[in-house]
């Protein structure tokens, strides 16, 4: 994993525009950090599982994330009807949610209509119909990811209609800052949400850096961090941001997707944080409480529900579907999810 | 629809709602209809967790005004969205039937299991059958119970052949037969030599057929059937003898009375009542 920079002209979360002279992502093998974090629970707040495999499932589980939250996003391939969303979103609540518990992980998610095919206006138009029969469903525990992109006009009309929709449904804001001109995208969507009567302690604000992180604090919103290799917030630079700041409203996320990145950004990051010396409360509180209180606001997320998820039935059935294919046997073992 | 049955709808889910709920439930009712669909889909969030109980008056009162329609056992969330379902303005058949449809596409399995409860509530039935006999092809366990067990839809609505596909479903689902509303009204011949055929298969194979399902073919009683009650009676099942006793009495047909009169004893049970269908009829969904 993570053996290459992320130079892609279509960057899935961040893009790498200059070379760091300090490193600022260490990898580390799991030998080499398992210790470290034994016995911890981290719950993942920003990943795509539609876009990883079981290894990664698995390996997450064996990591210690008991509970992670999909936000809906671009998949890559523009759709190109408003069917396409709808078996997106419904998978979102369905089939991916019953694989994660397959797997051990507590899958919550969030619905929005993300701000890339929202210059798709006319199908923009359509999605937003039928949004809020989803966002009521059960485990949806925010509204998002929506917010910039390219800060088009049509993006900054659905960002302030889905901002709308959250304050109907009572549900927190999970906001996309953009990888260009993240400043004042960043800027300009907490003044949106502001401007919208939004809460700021119901928002969080993705993708944070070193230059954003202190406006989005001062004002009141979370600061979600996402950990993704070899870009300019590679998880060395987070621990310092939070030696800096402390544990307050700062969380860390993969948003692991389609794109070179690490599923397991949150256990290395809590590692590295160990090794540093921060304590252990300020740990859990960026790598498992902050994410669990500031989406908990939803109403939908109980931490009872991550142990029974442990509890899993591998020959569980979605729909009469089983994770399991021809001729494969589940471990009974609860202590290994290794299917041989 | 009759207004009575929503009528006695509501009064059951103002026995199992606090007034919060109960208002929460008749605002949304009378709002326009993408607020009455949202609804919907937002009741686990307003509503608590309860399973419906209802007394034998207001269960007997669901069953006069619609025959076969039961809400026993439900969750109030399904009762209370069924509810706001018949609330939905249908005066436009076309924007109703939209809306519907767009129900169903966006549901996860609860809903589905709501609406496919509702069928027999919505307007313009014969717009669903297509709906309803998909979901007898469904191999989702809760929407299949949710077409196939207690609801008066398919009886109402189903052809001949998707009305046997549904029974054959059953079976083969291993859920109990008599939980099928309008199960004897809807015996027919074709149906009867489907089940003979599909237990000469199942014999073949050194398996069994569940006793309940041979009620279905007394009235179709052939050289076939007869054959099929002699491989019953001479089994070591008890259950696969009193059924054959229950199929050849009941037949009336003269090659079967011939048959069942080699078993006095068996033939005796049936005669004073001690073997009924009933002692056949377990509620066990295999869920």
């Amino acid at each position: 994993m993570c053996l290459n920079h992320n130079q892609t002209p279509n960057p899935s979360h961040f893009e790498d525009s200059d070379a760091a002279n300090a490193p600022a992502h260490r990898d580390i093998a799991w030998n080499d950090y398992k210790d470290l974090i034994a016995g911890m629970r981290f719950f993942d707040p920003h990943i795509h599982m539609v876009s990883r495999t079981t290894d990664d499932y698995q390996a997450m589980y064996q990591a210690g994330i008991v509970a992670l939250i999909e936000p809906a996003f671009w998949v890559g391939q523009p759709r190109t009807g408003l069917s396409s969303f709808k078996d997106y979103y419904s998978s979102l609540v369905g089939w991916e949610r019953f694989r994660s518990s397959q797997f051990g992980i507590k899958h919550y998610c969030t619905m929005g209509l993300n701000s890339r095919e929202a210059n798709n206006e006319p199908l923009a138009e359509q999605v937003m119909e039928i949004l809020p029969l989803y966002v009521y469903k059960e485990g949806v525990v925010g509204i998002g990811e929506i917010g910039f992109d390219d800060q088009t006009p049509a993006e900054e009309k659905y960002f302030r209609l889905q901002l709308e929709l959250a304050k109907e449904a009572k549900l927190p804001v999970q906001i996309h800052t953009p990888h260009r001109d993240k400043k004042k995208g960043t800027e300009r969507s907490m003044a949106i949400a502001l401007e919208h009567g939004i809460d700021p302690s119901w928002v969080i604000v993705d993708h944070n850096n070193e230059e954003t992180v202190k406006s989005v604090l001062d004002q009141g919103f979370w600061a979600a961090f996402t950990i993704y290799p070899f870009t300019k917030m590679g998880n060395e630079r987070m621990v310092k941001v939070v030696e800096q700041y402390g544990p307050e409203r700062i969380m860390v996320n993969s948003a692991a997707d389609w794109g070179i990145s690490d599923p397991l950004a949150i256990p290395k990051t809590a590692a590295l944080m160990k090794m540093r010396g921060i304590s252990t409360d300020t740990i859990v509180k960026v790598t498992y409480q902050n994410a669990i209180d500031a989406f908990g606001k939803s109403g939908q997320i109980d931490v009872n529900d991550f142990d029974q998820s442990a509890n899993n039935d591998l020959t569980a059935k979605f729909h009469g579907n089983s994770i399991l294919r021809g001729g494969q046997q589940p471990v009974a073992n609860k202590n290994s999810l290794l299917i041989q | 629809m009759s207004d009575f049955i929503t009528k006695s709808i509501f009064e059951i889910l103002s026995q199992y709602t606090t007034e919060t709920e109960l208002a929460w439930l008749e605002q949304k009712s009378q709002a326009e209809s993408m607020e009455v669909m949202t609804a919907f889909v937002a009741c686990p969030r307003f509503l608590s967790k309860k399973i419906i109980q209802p007394s034998s008056g207001d269960a007997t009162r669901l069953h006069t005004e619609l025959p076969g329609f039961s809400v026993q056992g439900w969750s109030l969330v399904r009762l209370a969205r069924v509810w706001l379902l018949t609330q939905l303005d249908s005066s436009d058949k076309e924007t109703y039937v939209n809306h519907i449809n767009t129900l169903f596409d966006t549901a996860e399995l609860n809903e589905l299991v709501a609406l496919y409860s509702a069928l027999p509530l919505l307007s313009y039935s014969d717009q669903w059958l297509f709906r309803a006999t998909d979901a007898v092809r469904s191999n989702m366990g809760f929407v299949f119970d949710a077409i196939a067990l207690r609801n008066p839809y398919p009886e109402k609505y189903f052809s001949e052949a998707a009305w046997n596909q549904l029974v054959m479903k059953t079976i083969f689902n291993d859920k109990p037969v008599h939980l099928l509303e309008g199960l004897d009204n809807r015996a027919n011949e074709t149906l009867a030599f489907i089940l003979s055929d599909f237990a000469h298969e199942r014999w073949a194979a050194g398996r069994s057929v569940p006793a309940q399902v041979w009620r279905l073919v007394s009235p179709f009683l052939n050289e076939t059937l007869v054959n099929d009650m002699r491989h019953l009676l001479e089994s070591d099942v008890v259950d696969n003898q009193r059924a054959a006793a229950l199929v050849c009495i009941a037949s009336g047909y003269e090659p079967a009375l011939k048959l069942i009169a080699q078993y006095p004893e068996l033939k005796n049970q049936v005669s004073s009542g001690q073997i009924t269908w009933a002692d056949f009829e377990t509620n066990d969904l295999n869920a």
